[in-house]
């Protein structure tokens, strides 16, 4: 579908009068196609007027830009006709001349009775001849708005633009202007962009609803379709079976952002007496000391290299790294507050903040993805002999047996878990029943495998080419069979600790951006290899697997040097707010959860593209935002960041959790109290 | 119900009277005053009100159209002779004051430029230009149509710039979508807009205008109002100060009117606008 209307990007900064700088929008990518009608809603101070305005061309954007048919919207003209939110009538003209002054202006080419006959076919579709001659002062607020909207639609723009048309009008007034709007945009097929603070409003008349988030820097956040058929009317669209979800999902979201805006003002002002006082005392001493921790892994290479290569600004951060064999060990200590943040997998912000498994919720935040892709799935040589070389095979062998496959995962509720438990589903495989994820630290895995305690495992691609080379397992699957390009590692830290540690957070992630610059660069892969080859990462063993070819152990010549994960490249750090929500609904997926229907908000709470944005500037890179679009895994399936549940209905199984809103974890400016399971 | 039928015509009366009623009090009470107050001072220092109307009742309030040739004219004449000068001073300033007034609005850089200037000679008073405009002009009547126009002009102008400045986005917002021409924005827009601000201006400079005339008059002039007065005081006979009473009352008047007749006529201009 060829998009009539593109919003390429935009982002609208005002200057203040105090010499600072509003972002009033940022990064909006909207496409709108012809003859839709789209609502633009969100709390006041959002930004949908100052949208609606660039739209219109009145103002133009800071950067990015706006299409209509592939031409740059530079200048307001009236094949974007605007309706403005006070009408906007010339009072000193009747309603025939304030008609009539914009259908001379535009069509100046017709003769001066067709123009004339133009304005009374307005005057008349919005039944106002018998006030034509009246003076605006004279109308009501409907009439005047009618007079508005027959003006708009009097010059056949191409696009309509209303801003809040019906916002002064009473009830009554407003449901009859509504249908009669509705009638006439449906007629004249004109494009139509809205903005409403209405839910019911822009249900009614609305293909799809434009949810804003809170300003500033607002953005979208999220997109309903509305796919109730036309024509409408008001009463059969409310017994529309979708009509009262729809109506949840608009006001569940406006209710999100009510919540997320109390809780920023109640953290600044929390933080503005803490905030003066840490830089007190901060000034004197040298450079904040962070403890991460971390379990010795090729997806950290970016830590060890800034390490290595002194990357981290001596004067604001001191890194010390603290090791750990197991994930759950890693986790306690973070939630115990011995650790100030850690490198963890992609899922744990989500779980922590969840508290799956039965933990208390605790405020997790990820400011940056460390690493992605680097999984691979290892079964025992002995598969091979069974006939196992893939996943069909696999399936049968499985159906065949009664006994389930133990399959080792580094860590429960886990990205590589998850990516597991996907991709045997999409096989057709039943995870819960076929098969069991014993839970091993990555370190005793190759062990196990070894022991047959286990037939295969999980985990980053050269612990399984270890394997492969000892002649124990062989390569059933990488991750770029599920899911290229997934997040593997992020970093995580407790919300309170990036609060009162931002000038830290930010040397940190700085540090560890740049170094994964160098990690993705191929000509440094020796060097890479030599540092992690050191005994406190990998050691010179493990080290050994980096510089051979990737063996699948199938019997195949190696066709390629290992492929190390994705550090830098293609947006990499960015903390992307939908690959949380695809986390959330596969949590919900296997009964680990409920899908939270306040998913939003948690993904706004424990996602802060914000602080990556501010370390991606900081350390001198493009701050480039995930695009919209949906994104789907090696299955194909389409998954969309506004409509999980609908990607759920789509897998295999059709699975459909119960939604429910889930609590929220408290943040306070004090270390939370560690579990009692951490002793 | 059969005493409500009597009572009612009487309801009447009294409503009819009744809104007069603060008037007559007040105006009353004034007049009372005034006359107690000529009675403590003697008629010869302050004549009372009807001291006053006797004094000068022929030929002034009755014949107020008299000519005994020269400057000995009615009152309705020395009127007349001072609006003329009004007009064509009050007039010019007009037509002057909002072309100003409308160049500085319409464009940001003179208007900036040319702010001092107007704030400096705003303030000087009326009669200040007279010295000035005698040396230039060399005539006392054109003198004093100039210092009218200069009294004048200053609120004009002012208020045509703020007016033009004033515009509510709204209506321009209207144009740039239609994108009007200049000229079509102009006729459409801005002069109907700025119309009641210019009409403001105008109404303050009627009044200057006329304070300032009168001032003028004293000074030097020949036939006017403020030259009957001054002449009423030098000549010191017994009804001169209750000819300058009744002078200053029919200033007021006429001033009163003025100021009432600009707002009429902007309130028929400025239609539909507040």
């Amino acid at each position: 579908m060829a998009s009539f209307l593109t919003v390429d990007d935009v982002t609208q900064v005002f200057p203040l009068a105090n010499g600072g700088r509003y972002v009033a929008l940022k990064d909006i990518d909207l496409e709108i196609a012809e003859g839709e009608f789209v609502s633009l809603i969100g709390h006041s101070g959002c930004g949908k007027s100052t949208l609606l305005n660039l739209l219109a061309g009145l103002t133009q954007a800071s950067s990015g830009g706006i299409l209509m048919d592939g031409r740059q919207v530079t200048e307001p003209g009236p094949d974007r006709m605007v309706v403005f939110q006070n009408y906007s009538l010339l009072p000193w003209q009747s309603v025939r001349q304030n008609i009539a002054l914009a259908v001379n202006r535009v069509m100046g080419h017709q003769s001066a009775s067709q123009r004339q006959a133009t304005v009374e076919q307005a005057i008349a579709m919005v039944g106002l001849g018998p006030a034509a001659d009246k003076l605006p002062a004279e109308l009501s607020g409907g009439m005047k708005q009618r007079v508005a909207i027959a003006r708009a639609l009097a010059i056949r723009p191409r696009l309509l633009l209303l801003d809040e048309p019906f916002g002064a009008l009473d009830a009554l007034t407003r449901g009859n202007l509504q249908e009669q709007l509705m009638g006439i945009c449906q007629e004249s097929g004109v494009t139509t962009v809205m903005v409403t603070h209405d839910v019911d409003e822009a249900l009614l008349l609305s293909d799809r609803v434009v949810m804003l988030t809170n300003g500033p820097e607002a953005e979208i956040g999220q997109i309903l379709e509305v796919p109730i058929p036309r024509p409408r009317q008001r009463l059969e669209v409310m017994d529309h079976p979708q009509y009262y979800q729809l109506r949840t999902e608009l006001i569940g979201f406006l209710q999100q952002q009510r919540r997320l805006r109390q809780r920023r003002a109640e953290r600044e002002k929390e933080l503005a007496p803490a905030a003066t006082a840490t830089v007190q005392s901060a000034r004197p001493s040298a450079a904040t000391s962070v403890r991460l921790g971390v379990i010795p892994g090729l997806d950290i290479a970016p830590l060890a290299l800034a390490l290595a290569d002194n990357l981290f600004e001596a004067s604001r951060v001191q890194v010390v790294t603290v090791p750990f064999a197991s994930w759950e060990r890693l986790e306690e200590k973070l939630v115990a507050g011995e650790l100030d943040g850690a490198i963890t997998a992609a899922t744990s912000p989500l779980a922590l903040a969840l508290g799956l498994g039965g933990q208390r919720p605790w405020p997790a935040i990820t400011p940056m993805t460390v690493s992605r892709n680097g999984n691979a799935l290892c079964l025992a040589r002995s598969f091979l002999s069974m006939g196992v070389r893939d996943r069909e095979s696999l399936a049968r062998l499985l159906g065949q047996r009664s006994e389930a496959l133990r399959i080792a995962v580094p860590q429960r509720h886990g990205i590589a878990e998850l990516l597991l438990r996907h991709w045997l589903a999409a096989g057709g495989l039943d995870p819960e029943r076929q098969v069991t994820f014993p839970v091993l630290s990555p370190m005793a895995m190759h062990g196990a495998l070894r022991s047959e305690q286990i037939d295969g495992f999980i985990a980053g691609r050269y612990r399984v080419a270890e394997a492969v080379e000892d002649r124990q397992g062989f390569v059933l699957a990488t991750d770029l069979d599920i899911w290229s390009g997934h997040p593997e590692k992020v970093l995580t830290c407790s919300e309170a600790w990036a609060a009162n540690h931002p000038e830290t957070l930010e040397a940190l992630c700085v540090g560890l951006m740049r170094a994964a610059e160098r990690c993705d660069d191929s000509g440094r892969r020796p060097e890479l290899t030599r540092v992690l080859s050191q005994p406190q990462w990998l050691g010179t063993r493990a080290a050994i697997a980096l510089g051979r070819q990737f063996d699948s152990g199938m019997g195949e010549p190696p066709r390629q040097l290992l492929a190390f994960n994705r550090y830098h490249a293609d947006r990499a750090h960015i903390p992307n707010r939908a690959e949380g929500a695809w986390i959330l609904s596969q949590f919900s997926r296997w009964g680990w959860c409920p899908f939270p229907s306040n998913r939003l908000e948690l993904l706004a709470q424990v996602y802060r593209p914000d602080l990556c944005d501010q370390a991606l500037a900081a350390a001198g890179y493009p701050v480039l935002r995930p695009d919209r679009h949906a994104f789907s895994l090696a299955d194909g399936l389409p998954f969309h960041q506004d409509d999980p549940l609908a990607y759920l209905r789509s897998l295999p199984g059709s699975p459909q959790p119960p939604v429910a809103q889930v609590a929220l974890p408290e943040s306070r400016p004090t270390v939370p109290p560690s579990s009692p399971a951490s002793a | 119900m059969t005493l409500a039928s009597p009572s009612r015509p009487r309801q009447r009366q009294r409503a009819g009277l009744r809104p007069l009623l603060p008037y007559i009090v007040c105006i009353g009470g004034f007049l009372l005053l005034w006359q107690l107050l000529s009675l403590v001072l003697g008629v010869s220092r302050l004549p009372g009100p009807i001291n006053v109307v006797a004094d000068t009742w022929n030929p002034y309030i009755s014949q107020p159209f008299f000519d005994n040739g020269g400057t000995s004219k009615g009152l309705g004449w020395q009127i007349l002779i001072s609006l003329q000068r009004v007009a064509l001073g009050y007039g010019l300033a007009a037509v002057v004051g909002v072309s100003i007034g409308g160049l500085l609005g319409l464009s940001r850089f003179i208007g900036k430029g040319l702010d001092p200037v107007i704030q400096v000679l705003r303030t000087v008073p009326p009669l200040a230009w007279f010295p000035i405009s005698l040396m230039v002009f060399q005539d006392a009547t054109t003198s004093a149509i100039f210092v009218i126009f200069i009294t004048a002009i200053w609120p004009i102008i002012i208020n045509t710039a703020v007016g033009i400045r004033e515009i509510p986005q709204d209506y321009t917002n209207v144009a740039r979508v239609l994108r009007l021409r200049k000229g079509e924005y102009i006729r459409n827009i801005v002069i109907p807009a700025t119309v009641p601000y210019v009409f403001t201006g105008l109404r303050i400079a009627v009044g200057l205008a006329w304070l300032a005339i009168v001032a003028a008059e004293m000074l030097k002039a020949d036939g006017g109002i403020g030259y009957f007065i001054w002449d009423a005081y030098n000549a010191g006979g017994d009804a001169s100060s209750s000819q300058i009473i009744l002078a200053i009352l029919y200033v007021g008047l006429v001033g009163l009117a003025l100021d009432r007749l600009v707002a009429w006529v902007g309130r028929r201009v400025a239609r539909g606008t507040n």
